[in-house]
C-alpha cells in the first residue's frame, strides 16, 4: 500500500519535473519579449570550428560584450576541430537519454552535419521563425533554403555566406590559370607546386565537388533527384582526374595538408603557389594581418566557384534555448552583420538581403573598405555555383578517400 | 635508541595490512574510480563496436565491424607501421636514455641545474612539440632556413623531407625528444639509489667497463628500463596528434585511422572507429603481458635483479 503510494507520488514528481524541462522547449508558445526576458542571465556555450583566428576574434571581442550589454547573457564560445565532433556528441547524449541541461546551447553548422543532426532529431525548434530579425533574411534564396539540398525549416538560422576563391600571390604567378581544367593542366606542369586539404576537410572536400562539375560538365543536373548511374560515371572520371593528378602535387600526393590554415602556411611559406577559401575576405584579412605578403590576390573560375550560407542551431537538450535564440537573432541584426563583413574584422558576408534595410544601413554597407585581394561583390556574384545535395558530397569524399588516397 | 627503532617497526607493522580484505579496502577508492570510469567506458565502447547504436538504427550485437576492420587491407599496412614507429621510437629513446642516465650519473650527478633543464620536456604536452617539429623541420621550417642562409642548401626543395615523410622521421624525432627525459629519470632513480658498491666490487674482481655495464648496471636498471620503455611504447602505440599532425595522410597509424572512422559524418563508421581503437588497446595489452612474462623469465635466470 505504501509502496504503492510512494510510486503514484514519484510518478507526479517525475511529471511535473519532465514538464518543467519540457515547458522552456515549446518556443512556440512564448512571445519575443518573454523569450529575451528568459535569456537574462543565462549562459550561452557556443560550439563551433575554431580554426579562423579573426572569427574567434569576432565572437570573442564584438559578439560576446555586445550581447552582455544588451541581453544580459554570457557568451562562451568553445573552438572545435570539427563540428562533427559535436554531432556526435549530441548523439551520444540523446542515446543515454539526456533530453536536457545538455553543455551545448549553439553550434555553428551546415550541409552534411546539418543533414545528420537534422535527421537524427538531435535539433530544437523550428525557431528560425520566431526571431524578429529573420525579416531581413531573403528564405526565397535557393542556398538559404536548402542547406546543401536540406530543406532548413526553421531548424537553423543563417549566419553568413561563402564563396569559394582561389588565393596566390601575382608577384610570384602573375598569370594564374582560371578555370579547374587549366589549373589542373598547370599543375601538371609545375609539380610540387598545387595542393589541396585532403577530404573530409571542408575546404579539402569542396575543391573536390569542383573538380566533379568539371568532370562531370554539368552543374544545375545535380540538384534534382539522386541518379545513380549519372553520378557513378561523373564520379569516377573525378577520382581518375584527380589519382593521375597526385603524383604532380606537393609531397608527390603523398600527404595532403590537414586544413586550409596548413594549406595557407604553404602558400606564405613559397612552398606551394595557390591556396583555397570558402571566405572571399580572407585573404585580405591575411595581408592586413602581415600573414601573406601585399601582392596576394584571389580570383574565381570562369565556370564559377560553389556558394553556400553557413548557420547556427540550437541542439535538442540546449540548457539555455532562450539565450541560444536571442544570440542567433543578434548575429543576423544589421549591426553584427556590418562589423562581420568589416574586412579587418572578419569580411565574411552577409547572410541577410542587403536591400531589405534601411536606406542608412545600406550606406554603411556600401562604404565599407573591401580589401585589396577582395572581388567585386558583381564578379562574386555572376560566378556562383550552388552545393551539391549532402548524398553527393558524402559519397565523393568517401570515393575520394577509396580511389584517389588509397589508390583502389 | 633500542626502544625507539622498536616502536619504529611496529608502526610498520601496524601500517601493513594483515589481511587482503584490508588491501582492497584501503585502495577501494582509487579501485572504484578506475573501474568506473576506465572499465565503464571499455565496455561501453565493446557494446558500441559490437554495433549497438539504437539512435543510428542500429541494434543487433555482431561481429561483422571487428571482420570490417580486419579485413581491410590496409589494416596490416597501418598495424604494420604503427608497430615500426612505435618499437623504433621507444628503442631509439631507451638507448639514449641509458647513455644519458650513465653521464648523468658520473658527470652532473650533484648539478641540479642541469637535471632540472632535463625535466622541462616532461612539462610540454606532445602536440606542443609536434608543432614545434613541424616548425624546426619541415621544408619552410627553421632549420633549412639557417641552412640556406648560410648557403649549405640553395633552396628549400632540396633539404630532405623529415615531415609529413614515409619513414615516419618527423613522428620519430617528436617521440624521441619527448620520451627521453621520462626513461632517463626512471633510470637516473636507480642509480641513485646504489650500486656504487656493487661497482666498486667489481673493479676490485678487475672487470672491464664494459663488464661492469653488461653484469652489474644493466641487470640494476632493467626492470625501470623495462617499464619505462613499455609505458612509452603503449602511449605511442595508441596517441593520436603526433601522427595526426606529423605523418603522411596514407597509410596512418591506427590511432589516426580510429579518429577518423569515429568522427566521420556517416554514423555507421563509428563501431568501427571504436573497433579499432579495441585493436589497438588489445595489442598494447597482449605487449604488456609479453614484456612481464619475458621480465620473469629473465629475472628466474638471474639476468635481471
Amino acid at each position: 500500500m505504501f509502496a504503492q503510494r510512494s510510486l503514484k507520488c514519484f510518478t507526479l514528481f517525475a511529471a511535473v519535473i519532465l514538464l518543467s524541462t519540457a515547458l522552456p522547449a515549446c518556443a512556440g508558445a512564448l512571445t519575443w519579449p518573454e523569450i529575451e526576458a528568459q535569456a537574462k542571465g543565462q549562459t550561452v556555450d557556443w560550439f563551433m570550428w575554431g580554426g579562423f583566428p579573426s572569427t574567434n576574434a569576432y565572437v570573442n571581442g564584438y559578439v560576446a560584450p555586445r550581447v552582455k550589454e544588451l541581453y544580459d547573457i554570457t557568451l562562451r564560445q568553445v573552438p572545435v576541430k570539427d563540428i562533427a565532433e559535436v554531432v556526435g556528441k549530441l548523439l551520444a547524449e540523446r542515446q543515454a537519454g539526456r533530453g536536457a541541461g545538455g553543455e551545448v546551447d549553439l553550434m555553428w553548422i551546415n550541409g552534411e552535419n546539418f543533414r545528420t543532426a537534422k535527421r537524427h532529431g538531435l535539433l530544437f525548434g523550428p525557431f528560425a521563425d520566431l526571431l524578429p530579425n529573420q525579416k531581413l533574411v531573403n528564405w526565397d534564396k535557393p542556398s538559404v533554403q536548402n542547406d546543401f539540398g536540406e530543406p532548413v525549416e526553421g531548424l537553423e538560422s543563417p549566419w553568413g555566406s561563402a564563396q569559394v576563391v582561389m588565393i596566390y600571390d601575382s608577384r610570384r604567378t602573375p598569370a594564374p590559370p582560371r578555370t579547374v581544367g587549366t589549373l589542373l593542366d598547370w599543375a601538371r606542369r609545375n609539380p610540387g607546386r598545387f595542393t589541396y586539404p585532403a577530404p573530409p576537410d571542408f575546404t579539402g572536400s569542396v575543391f573536390v565537388r569542383h573538380v566533379f562539375y568539371h568532370a562531370a560538365g554539368e552543374v544545375a543536373a545535380w540538384q534534382g533527384p539522386f541518379d545513380e548511374k549519372r553520378y557513378a560515371a561523373a564520379a569516377g572520371a573525378t577520382y581518375k582526374l584527380l589519382k593521375d593528378l597526385a603524383p604532380f602535387l606537393w609531397r608527390q600526393g603523398r600527404a595532403y595538408p590537414e586544413n586550409p590554415i596548413r594549406l595557407s602556411q604553404l602558400l606564405a611559406d613559397g612552398e606551394v603557389d595557390f591556396a583555397i577559401s570558402y571566405h572571399p575576405a580572407e585573404a585580405s584579412k591575411m595581408i592586413l594581418d602581415g600573414l601573406y605578403p601585399e601582392t596576394v590576390r584571389t580570383f574565381v573560375f570562369e565556370e564559377g566557384t560553389i556558394a553556400n550560407t553557413h548557420f547556427v542551431a540550437i541542439p535538442f537538450n540546449a540548457a539555455d534555448t532562450a539565450g541560444a535564440m536571442v544570440v542567433a537573432n543578434f548575429l543576423i541584426s544589421p549591426e553584427a552583420q556590418l562589423k562581420k563583413a568589416d574586412a579587418s574584422v572578419w569580411g565574411d558576408f552577409p547572410a541577410i538581403a542587403l536591400d531589405r534595410l534601411e536606406p542608412h544601413w545600406q550606406a554603411r554597407f556600401a562604404a565599407l573598405p573591401r580589401g585589396a585581394a577582395t572581388l567585386p561583390n558583381d564578379v562574386l556574384q555572376q560566378r556562383q555555383l550552388p552545393e551539391p545535395p549532402s548524398e553527393i558530397l558524402i559519397r565523393l569524399e568517401r570515393g575520394w578517400d577509396e580511389h584517389v588516397l588509397k589508390g583502389r | 635508541m633500542i626502544t625507539r627503532s622498536a616502536t619504529a617497526v611496529s608502526a610498520l607493522r601496524a601500517c601493513t595490512p594483515q589481511r587482503p580484505g584490508t588491501l582492497v579496502g584501503l585502495l577501494f577508492p582509487a579501485l572504484a574510480v578506475v573501474t568506473m570510469l576506465f572499465g565503464g567506458g571499455l565496455a561501453l565502447g565493446m557494446i558500441q563496436s559490437l554495433g549497438h547504436l539504437p539512435v543510428a538504427g542500429m541494434s543487433s550485437l555482431t561481429l561483422d565491424h571487428f571482420a570490417r576492420v580486419l579485413a581491410d587491407p590496409d589494416f596490416f599496412k597501418s598495424l604494420g607501421l604503427t608497430l615500426y614507429l612505435s618499437l623504433t621510437s621507444t628503442l631509439i629513446a631507451a638507448a639514449i636514455s641509458v647513455a644519458a642516465a650513465l653521464a648523468f650519473n658520473a658527470l652532473a650527478g650533484r648539478s641540479r641545474a642541469v637535471q632540472f633543464v632535463f625535466q622541462i620536456p616532461l612539462t610540454v604536452p606532445h602536440l606542443v612539440i609536434a608543432v614545434a617539429v613541424v616548425f624546426m623541420l619541415a621544408p619552410s621550417g627553421l632549420l633549412a632556413r639557417v641552412l640556406q642562409t648560410i648557403g649549405l642548401i640553395s633552396s628549400a626543395t632540396e633539404f630532405p623531407l623529415l615531415v609529413n615523410d614515409p619513414w615516419g622521421v618527423g613522428i620519430l624525432a617528436a617521440y624521441v625528444w619527448k620520451e627521453v627525459p621520462f626513461i632517463t629519470l626512471m633510470i637516473l632513480a636507480v642509480l641513485r639509489a646504489g650500486g656504487a658498491e656493487l661497482l666498486d666490487v667489481g673493479r676490485t674482481l678487475k672487470a672491464g667497463r664494459w663488464q661492469r655495464f653488461r653484469y652489474i648496471t644493466l641487470p640494476m636498471i632493467f626492470p625501470s628500463l623495462g617499464a619505462a620503455s613499455l609505458i612509452v611504447f603503449a602511449y605511442t602505440f595508441g596517441a593520436f596528434e603526433v601522427p595526426y599532425l606529423l605523418g603522411q595522410t596514407y597509410p596512418m597509424m591506427l590511432p589516426v585511422w580510429a579518429y577518423k572512422a569515429y568522427s566521420d559524418v556517416d554514423l555507421l563508421s563509428r563501431p568501427e572507429g571504436i573497433a579499432t581503437g579495441l585493436v589497438i588497446a588489445a595489442v598494447v595489452t597482449a605487449a604488456v603481458a609479453l614484456a612481464q612474462g619475458l621480465t620473469h623469465a629473465a629475472r628466474r635466470r638471474g639476468a635481471v635483479l
